[in-house]
């Protein structure tokens, strides 16, 4: 059985600033019904990519189709099948919620019953029916993102793009973010999400495109990009005097790195952990000083670039 | 204290790097004052006004009437239309009756008749007509000032020779040739010369009234008892050509400069307000709505010509409240030429945007236009006290064509077909400018 066509499809997709180049040839599809992550630090490209699906700037390079239609700025015939979150609230703060909406509404087409309907359940949906005549500068950042989340959503789109939508929010509207694109995402809404949050990405995505100085780096499922790392577990334990004799013995049988006083060690592929303990024990650490587990996606970001998300 | 120089070092650092207040701080006033300065002649030889136009018939034979024209084309204060083609010397002369329909036109403001009967043989005394739209305060109090002083510098011999006329329509030509010779021949004895020569003059009208009775004081008007002499000696026949039924001349003139300058405030402000909309996202979503560039552009031009509109108009119709400006029966043509001058203003308010690259930075490069332009294009004086060649610039603004429009609606109650060379200018410049604007959003990143 063939593969449905993809909804989103990249090929070799160039964008220069000048003499910088933002995305270095990105070829990627996204088939309907994903929710894709495009992980990477600050001015890896992510919202360059986004902004050219959304047709918002032109493309220097290779070809861009969204439900089938090619993509470039200029040229709206893809644009009603996608929404964007951007990264700041993309509102209008003097006035009201429900102006906002029904003028983003409007644009689209909307109008009359039908645009008061999709008003009332995007307001339901992100939990702003009781605030829908207040002025959205009253708002709370948390508020407002969400609301720019509901604007993106009016028009039904088959692919929604955000791009960092939780930038700047409280917990409790981030996982009510998280909660509501995860309900969207299951009743057929295709998303693609671009985070420096490992932990989103983690938690929202099915499949991460991981991204830097343009170029995608590595994709597929959790398990898939972490398939690629030379190690299936990663120990922790404190740095200082007592652990040093460790730190010093483990020397080439896997990766040692220190982040925030704490040794991460990567065992080499076929290193038993067996061997591991055996020194500990010989060395008289105590076992409640080590902690096991699976590797993240910080580490694979770590082992593709040399650099820790976190510190860009 | 070693904080406070700190922190005044920083103050010091940031606004090094702040053009807008620099141009704000230092640029602006000086351009003003350089404007100022040109205006009111400051270290200037010939300060004053020059050049103003003003139209001249001469239907006197009499050659100090003449003297009179040459008079006034010496003084640097006038630019005297004398022919029917103002750049044709060789042309017919212009006509009393064509005055009034030039005037109308704005091809000049102010004209001098001198008639056949300006020496007058029913008494003794001069009879001048002026012809006038004084739609200008200061320009018309200048312009009569000026009018007056050459007049009077040069009516000596009118007056010689009107005395000579009424001399000669009382006694009749023999008596008077006998009384000028007996005059003569006493002159010539008590304090010598060609009896001739001096009966010559005396009918030429040369009395030396000018000597004996003009004594200009310093700033060159009249002295106060000659002005009771000089009433009763000259009639001056004024003719108000344009506004001389409007209610309330002063704040009719008024208004429409003010308008202007606070509806280009206005306009400039809602150009930074583009800067906001690019800064907040919001030009993302609508670009990503499926709305085109162009429609944002169009969006905003309309809806400058929609708050421009009802700007102008509200604020007219406070002068109407506050100060009894007419509007009723113009109300039509006002808010056509409204709404030609919000199109330009926010033509302007839009190229602002397109060149600037900040907010801080439009709100600077407006406020110095808007200054300059109002200056030049006469919101806060006459045009034409301003240097022949800073006039010329003056058509060049939109405040001034706007301020014409809404002149000539008030003041002389314009016809359509007289609106429409104004309007014509409006458009021409909205055009330019837009074109210039939307051309410089095409290469610019504000939608990015």
């Amino acid at each position: 059985m063939s593969s449905p066509a993809p909804l989103l499809s990249a090929r070799d997709v160039v964008k220069r600033y000048g003499a910088m180049t933002a995305l270095a040839g990105v070829s990627l599809d996204i088939a309907p019904g994903e929710f894709f992550g495009l992980l990477g630090p600050n001015g890896a490209g992510k919202s360059t990519f986004m902004s050219l699906v959304a047709g918002l700037r032109h493309i220097d390079g290779g070809t861009l189709t969204v439900d089938g239609e090619g993509v470039d700025a200029g040229s709206d015939r893809a644009q009603h099948a996608l929404g964007l979150v951007p990264q700041h609230v993309a509102l209008y703060l003097d006035l009201s919620a429900e102006t906002n909406l029904r003028i983003f509404g409007e644009l689209h087409g909307l109008k009359g019953a039908a645009l008061a309907e999709r008003v009332t359940s995007a307001l339901d949906a992100v939990q702003l029916s009781d605030r829908r005549a207040d002025p959205v500068k009253n708002f709370s950042g948390g508020m407002q993102r969400r609301l720019n989340l509901a604007a993106a959503l009016l028009h039904r789109p088959k692919l929604l793009l955000c791009d960092e939508p939780t930038v700047g929010v409280d917990p409790q509207s981030r996982n009510a973010i998280f909660d509501l694109l995860q309900q969207m995402n299951r009743e057929g809404l295709t998303v693609i999400y671009s985070t420096h949050y490992m932990e989103e990405a983690t938690r929202l995505c099915t499949r991460i495109g991981i991204i830097d100085h343009g170029k995608i780096l590595a994709m597929g499922s959790i398990d898939e990009l972490l398939a690629q790392l030379p190690f299936e577990e990663e120990i922790r334990f404190p740095a200082g005097a007592a652990t040093a004799g460790l730190a010093a013995e483990l020397g080439g049988q896997g990766e040692l790195t220190t982040v925030d006083g704490t040794h991460r060690f990567r065992p080499r592929a076929g290193y038993p952990l067996s061997a591991f303990f055996g020194v500990t024990e010989r060395l008289g650490l105590a076992p409640r000083l080590f902690a096991s587990q699976r590797p993240t996606l910080e580490a694979l970001f770590l082992q593709l670039t040399g650099r820790n998300l976190r510190e860009i | 204290m070693n904080s406070i120089l700190v922190l005044v070092k920083k103050d010091f650092a940031i606004v090094r790097h702040n053009r807008t207040v620099l141009v704000i701080s230092f640029v602006i006033p000086f351009m003003l004052i350089y404007l100022f300065g040109q205006i009111f002649g400051v270290n200037q030889k010939d300060h004053g006004p020059s050049g103003i136009p003003i139209g001249v018939v001469n239907q006197s034979t009499d050659p100090a009437a003449q003297t009179l024209v040459d008079a006034l084309r010496a003084e640097p204060a006038f630019r005297v239309v004398a022919t029917a083609k103002p750049d044709d010397a060789k042309s017919a002369p212009l006509r009393e009756e064509d005055l009034n329909a030039r005037i109308r036109a704005n091809e000049f403001r102010f004209a001098l008749v001198i008639p056949a009967d300006v020496v007058r043989t029913d008494k003794i005394g001069l009879h001048l007509k002026i012809y006038s739209n004084p739609r200008n305060e200061i320009e018309t109090q200048l312009v009569n000032g000026i009018l007056e002083k050459t007049i009077f510098s040069n009516v000596p011999e009118l007056l010689g020779a009107s005395l000579e006329a009424r001399a000669r329509s009382f006694l009749g030509d023999p008596s008077l040739d006998r009384f000028d010779s007996d005059i003569a021949d006493s002159v010539a004895r008590a304090f010598g010369g060609d009896p001739a020569e001096i009966k010559r003059r005396m009918q030429d009208g040369h009395f030396g009234i000018g000597r004996a009775a003009w004594r200009p004081k310093d700033d060159g008007g009249a002295p106060a008892k000659m002005d009771d002499i000089l009433d009763k000696v000259f009639r001056i026949d004024k003719v108000q050509v344009v506004g001389a039924d409007v209610r309330s001349p002063q704040a009719t003139l008024l208004v429409g400069g003010w308008a202007m300058q606070f509806l280009l405030f206005a306009v400039a402000g809602s150009a930074a307000g583009l800067f906001r909309e690019r800064d907040q996202g919001l030009f993302q979503r609508l670009l990503s709505s499926g709305v085109r560039r162009s429609d944002i552009l169009w969006s905003k031009f309309i809806y400058g010509i929609c708050f421009g509109l009802v700007q102008l108009i509200v604020l007219f119709f406070a002068g109407h409240v506050m100060y009894g400006i007419e509007i009723g029966a113009q109300l039509p043509h006002l808010i056509l030429v409204a709404v030609f001058a919000a199109a330009a203003c926010t033509a302007f308010g839009m190229l602002i945007a397109s060149v600037a690259k900040s907010p801080e930075a439009a709100q600077g490069l407006s406020t110095f236009i808007i200054l300059l332009m109002s200056a030049i294009g006469g919101a806060w004086f006459p045009v034409s006290l301003m240097p022949v060649f800073m006039q010329q610039f003056s058509k060049l603004t939109l405040v001034y064509w706007a301020m014409e429009g809404f002149s000539q609606v008030l003041w002389s109650h314009a016809t359509l077909g007289e609106l429409l060379p104004t309007l014509g200018w409006l458009t021409l410049i909205t055009g330019l400018v837009l074109a210039v604007a939307m051309w410089r959003f095409r290469r610019g990143r504000i939608f990015e």
